[in-house]
């Protein structure tokens, strides 16, 4: 979750640990508050602006000036950020972790390329509304009784609905078998990274507004920090948690859509292989969980040392093994991710005081609050 | 009819090394309380191992099982007191912390296993039987039967360890109850990482044996943990009976869906029931993880 919310909670020693978990109603957005708090107030503002702009910018203008090897990084960031980001809407602000992501993904994809097969012979554009509704049609089948689970069950389970995808689409036939689906060669690749930069920046921009902005993302969080008191709010945690459940799923299914026609060839293999998953859980871990722009950062940094790592090592497989350390080193040592790095000074201390104290936290009996997140 | 006995008698032969996989998975689960996603990939290793050894020493791997477990049991020894670490820690979200870290695990001997032995398919070889037996009609592969009784050996000894020593009884002790275990002097800590190892050895001993029986590759650890999954959900926790009978039953499934339906498709019935087991019985999984908790 967020590194504020760790923070508080390490401040609230004693008695009151348990509740501190429970009580940060609002913490995903205090993180980024706090994260950024050197430039908040009206100068801070101007400044983000200008960042912005500054990245807007250089975003659009980049085939202008950019060769095609770094359009290519660069769509395949601007993927890879998207997908991070969907996975932290239902992981980071719903808190429920979802081992099935490529699932929505591989939807997407075999949607667009069913769809352009010849026989049907689709415009690309008409593809990704319908890879939508299905996405969004099998995530309320899925999500309703899934999303009853807690934790680790609806982890498996989310697991499970993604192999049972990936099962099924290498058996039957229409979706191709093994052997895949050929798509329509597309245009140039300015024309995917503009529209995969529109994709995945429409993304931020809806769940910027949705989750940091609006009464659903209060709902949200409110769920995910105390689902009994949310309900005696009068929220109705199911409907949202479909509701989150069905955003995080639209997301890939769109952007697995355009990646489908991008690279023109898809198969099991490819789009529905469990290391994107694997890639997903550990951009938005390095990234930060439940922080905006935590995954977008986790994304790019992943997505290049991948691909320098691929370019230098010509490995994948020990990618996947370099991505395992990656997650046990974030998960031991950086919970709240990179971006907790430079945000306060004081949150980098109370992380190493965390590892020098580690040792001795079950005698403090804080295994009374071992069972919180379930 | 006779379709149907072979099928059933195949089930409960590969049933029983679920529950050898089981097993431990359940305990861990209940005394650390974290559902360790590494497990199916415990099992790939230790059915590596039993390769390698044929490969590199000649021993055959079904004399190599006590080492096996001794070198996993090791190994878990060393992870265990991380994943306990990270499972108390002060985090936000300890559990969906300690999942992420079993993941990491899990990714990281998928990756590394992946690029020592490649994707090739590799059998355990064995040179104690060999061929197959018949009765009354029912073909039984001799490796199946003996890798079974491996596994009854095993588990017996498991339950053996659970309820008829001290230890053991600080185990079940640790699993109803962190805190007041703590506070009758049970090192709760030391425990979870015995615990750990024993499970880590078992599971490795239970891969081998089922390295045996079909070919191994390191993609496959996925569906192990599923199936371990399976069969710690349909048994409720704390219920060792519940976790033979859902082995058996996971073994009876998968054979009965290879005979009737088509071995395509075992792996998509698995998921499916597996899916409405949850779905069906959110009450008794919700109880069951009361049961961790408390």
């Amino acid at each position: 979750m967020s590194s504020d919310d760790s923070v508080r909670k390490r401040a609230k020693r004693g008695p009151e640990r348990r509740g501190a978990a429970t009580t940060s109603m609002s913490s995903a957005t205090t993180t980024t508050k706090t994260a950024e708090a050197p430039t908040t107030g009206p100068r801070g503002r101007t400044i983000r602006m200008a960042g912005l702009i500054a990245f807007a910018v250089i975003a659009l203008t980049l085939p202008l000036w950019s060769t095609p090897y770094w359009i290519r990084i660069a769509t395949g960031v601007a993927l890879w950020a998207g997908l991070a980001l969907s996975w932290n809407v239902i992981c980071g602000y719903a808190g429920y972790i979802s081992f099935g992501h490529v699932g929505f993904f591989g939807i997407g994809a075999y949607t667009t390329a069913i769809l352009m097969q010849p026989d049907h012979g689709w415009p690309f554009f008409a593809t990704l509304p319908v890879g939508i509704v299905i996405a969004a049609v099998f995530a309320v089948i899925t999500g309703w009784p899934a999303l009853r689970l807690k934790g680790a069950y609806f982890a498996i389970a989310t697991w499970a609905i993604a192999e049972a995808v990936r099962e099924f689409t290498t058996v039957a036939d229409w979706t191709g078998g093994a052997g895949g689906l050929t798509l329509p060669i597309g245009p140039g690749s300015n024309y995917f990274y503009y529209v995969m930069l529109i994709a995945a920046a429409i993304a931020y921009v809806l769940c910027y507004a949705l989750l940091e902005r609006s009464r659903f993302g209060y709902r949200v969080k409110a769920v995910r920090d105390n689902e009994p008191a949310a309900r005696a709010q009068g929220i109705d945690a199911t409907k949202v948690k479909i509701q989150a459940y069905v955003l995080s799923a639209v997301i890939p299914a769109v952007l697995g859509g355009i990646n489908a026609y991008w690279i023109t060839f898809i198969n099991p293999q490819s789009v529905l292989n469990t290391i994107i998953t694997d890639q997903l859980v550990v951009m938005v871990l390095v990234g930060g969980l439940g922080h905006a722009w935590g995954p977008a950062f986790g994304a790019a940094v992943l997505f290049l040392v991948n691909e320098q790592f691929l370019s230098s090592f010509g490995s994948s497989t020990s990618y996947i093994a370099m991505v395992g350390v990656i997650v046990m080193l974030v998960v031991l040592f950086l919970p709240d991710g990179v971006v907790s790095i430079w945000g306060r000074s004081r949150r980098t201390r109370l992380v190493r005081q965390l590892l020098g104290r580690a040792a001795d936290d079950f005698r403090s009996g804080n295994a009374a609050g071992s069972g919180g997140g379930r | 009819m006779e379709g149907l006995a072979q099928a059933l008698v195949t089930g409960i032969l590969i049933g029983g090394l679920y529950v050898a996989i089981s097993v431990g998975f359940s305990l861990a689960f209940g005394v650390l309380d974290v559902v360790d996603l590494a497990v199916g990939m415990w099992v790939v290793l230790g059915a590596y191992a039993g390769v390698k050894a044929h490969d590199w020493f000649g021993v055959d791997p079904f004399i190599f099982l006590p080492v096996t477990f001794v070198v996993f049991g090791l190994f878990g020894w060393l992870l265990g007191p991380l994943i306990y670490r990270v499972r108390t820690s002060r985090y936000a979200l300890p559990a969906l912390m300690g999942l992420a870290f079993t993941f990491g695990v899990a990714t990281l001997i998928r990756g590394g296993m992946l690029t020592v032995f490649g994707y090739t398919p590799r059998t355990v070889q064995t040179d104690i039987v060999s061929g197959s037996w018949s009765l009354f009609g029912i073909v039984m592969p001799a490796i199946r039967v003996v890798g079974f009784l491996f596994a009854v050996i095993a588990v017996a000894a498991f339950l053996f360890f659970l309820y008829f020593t001290r230890t053991g009884l600080a185990v079940r002790a640790v699993a109803q109850n962190k805190e007041s275990a703590g506070l009758m002097g049970v090192d709760v800590k030391r425990i979870s990482s015995l615990v750990y190892a024993i499970y880590t050895g078992l599971t490795a001993m239970a891969g081998m044996l089922m390295g045996a029986v079909y070919s191994m590759t390191p993609e496959l650890g996925l569906r192990y943990t599923l199936f371990a999954f399976f069969v710690v959900v349909l048994a409720g926790l704390g219920s060792v009976l519940g976790v033979l009978v859902a082995g058996l039953f996971l073994g009876i499934l998968q054979a009965l869906t290879t005979t009737y339906v088509g071995a395509d498709y075992t792996l998509m019935t698995v998921f499916v029931v597996l899916f409405v087991i949850l779905l069906v019985l959110p009450q008794g999984v919700s109880k069951f993880a009361k049961a961790v908790r408390t």
